[in-house]
């Protein structure tokens, strides 16, 4: 695996710094593979040891005016996913998401009516410790509880309980979590 | 009486005004025109209505018959759009049709696109998919929503939405909302869920 010439100096959180100096607070060490592309006016909190692996494809995070992304401790994001908020996207403390995946509280567009107004946005949270399979999909309104996992190439437009894996399109329950 | 100089506070609210307005008034324009002409340089290989813009890196490729509408956004983002037509296809293109960045848009025999469009990121059109060519028809004001992929052959009705993620292999009838994967279609008279997902 290629290890970034500036990670074996030593220098990996300072760089990853410095890719994330759009974002309001980083908090520590936090690790940037690859370039992450960070527009918008919106506000982003990054916690601690966040992961941001893009080698493959970049990572996009978008807060729009009066929005805000808060990513909390230890998430890992893969390559190509993208963010996309304009009221809150909560990306919870442990949770992973795969590649190519979009997360996004407004559609931007009204199914109905006149296509160039804009919808309002419903806040999307993704709890603690859950997985997001590569190239899905959440949709405004998705909240998914602790434990979730979602399988790849699905999309979320609800609430998803605890501890239960969905996948397939449309999405539905693949596996719930046996109690102990 | 009125000194003749403007006094501190005057000067720096002017100064922030002046800043305003190349914000919201000259930066546009400027990119505007900057889009335009990267559109005419990137498709010239195509025949092109006027006003296209391109936002971002576009791989555009004509070895075949294509034609752009006008008033076309090509958005640039995170992957470069490519727009691509092969030898003896024909790509038509409507006016003020609208992509976001990712989309591939690909003719082997035939792709069709209406007038309005809106294509998110990532869509995927291609008239082959290994097995066999089909042409694709996509009519007026079809939203197509992020990362959706047409199967050859499809032909998506007028004012149709196809969902996020969902890959369509059958016809989509005008006025229908499509999802899932394959895409089963539903009129969008009976779509209880409002856009914002509540």
């Amino acid at each position: 695996m290629r290890v970034p010439l500036m990670m074996m100096l030593g220098l990996g959180p300072t760089v990853a710094r410095l890719k994330l100096r759009r974002c309001e607070a980083v908090g520590a060490t936090p690790t940037v593979w690859g370039r992450v592309w960070i527009h918008g006016e919106g506000e982003i909190q990054v916690g601690d040891r966040v992961v941001f692996d893009a080698r493959m494809a970049p990572i996009e995070l978008h807060a729009q005016r009066g929005g805000r992304i808060v990513i909390e401790d230890d998430v890992t994001i893969e390559g190509g996913s993208s963010i996309e908020a304009q009221s809150c996207v909560t990306l919870g403390a442990r949770s992973r998401l795969g590649m190519w995946c979009k997360l996004m509280d407004n559609m931007y567009h009204p199914v109905r009516g006149n296509r160039h107004e804009r919808p309002q946005s419903v806040p999307l949270v993704v709890e603690e410790g859950v997985t997001v399979g590569s190239r899905s999909i959440l949709l405004p309104g998705a909240h998914l509880q602790k434990g979730a996992s979602v399988a790849s190439g699905t999309v979320i437009s609800r609430r998803i309980p605890p501890g239960v894996t969905v996948g397939g399109s449309p999405a539905r329950v693949l596996r719930r979590e046996v109690t102990r | 009486m009125k000194p003749a100089l403007p006094s501190r506070d005057e000067t720096l609210q002017m100064a922030r005004a002046g800043l305003q307005m190349v914000r919201t008034e000259v930066f546009p324009r400027a990119e505007r025109v900057v889009a335009v002409a990267r559109a005419r340089w990137l498709f010239r290989g195509f025949r092109m209505g006027r006003d296209v813009a391109a936002y971002g890196p576009v791989a555009a490729r004509n070895d075949g018959h294509a034609e752009l509408g006008d008033k076309l956004t090509f958005l640039g983002g995170m992957l470069p759009t490519s727009v691509v037509c092969y030898e003896h296809a024909r790509l038509l293109v409507g006016s003020e049709t609208q992509f976001n960045y990712g989309v591939s848009v690909e003719a082997w025999e035939s792709v069709q696109i209406g007038d309005r469009c809106m294509f998110a990121s990532y869509v995927r059109v291609s008239d082959r998919d290994g097995q066999r060519i089909a042409p694709i028809i996509i009519e007026d004001d079809v939203w197509v929503a992020h990362g959706a992929i047409l199967l050859p052959g499809v032909r998506i009705g007028a004012r149709s939405v196809v969902s996020a993620g969902s890959i369509v292999s059958q016809d989509v009838p005008p006025d229908s909302l499509a999802m899932g994967n394959p895409a089963r279609s539903m009129s969008l008279d009976l779509v209880a869920r409002d856009a914002t997902g509540t």
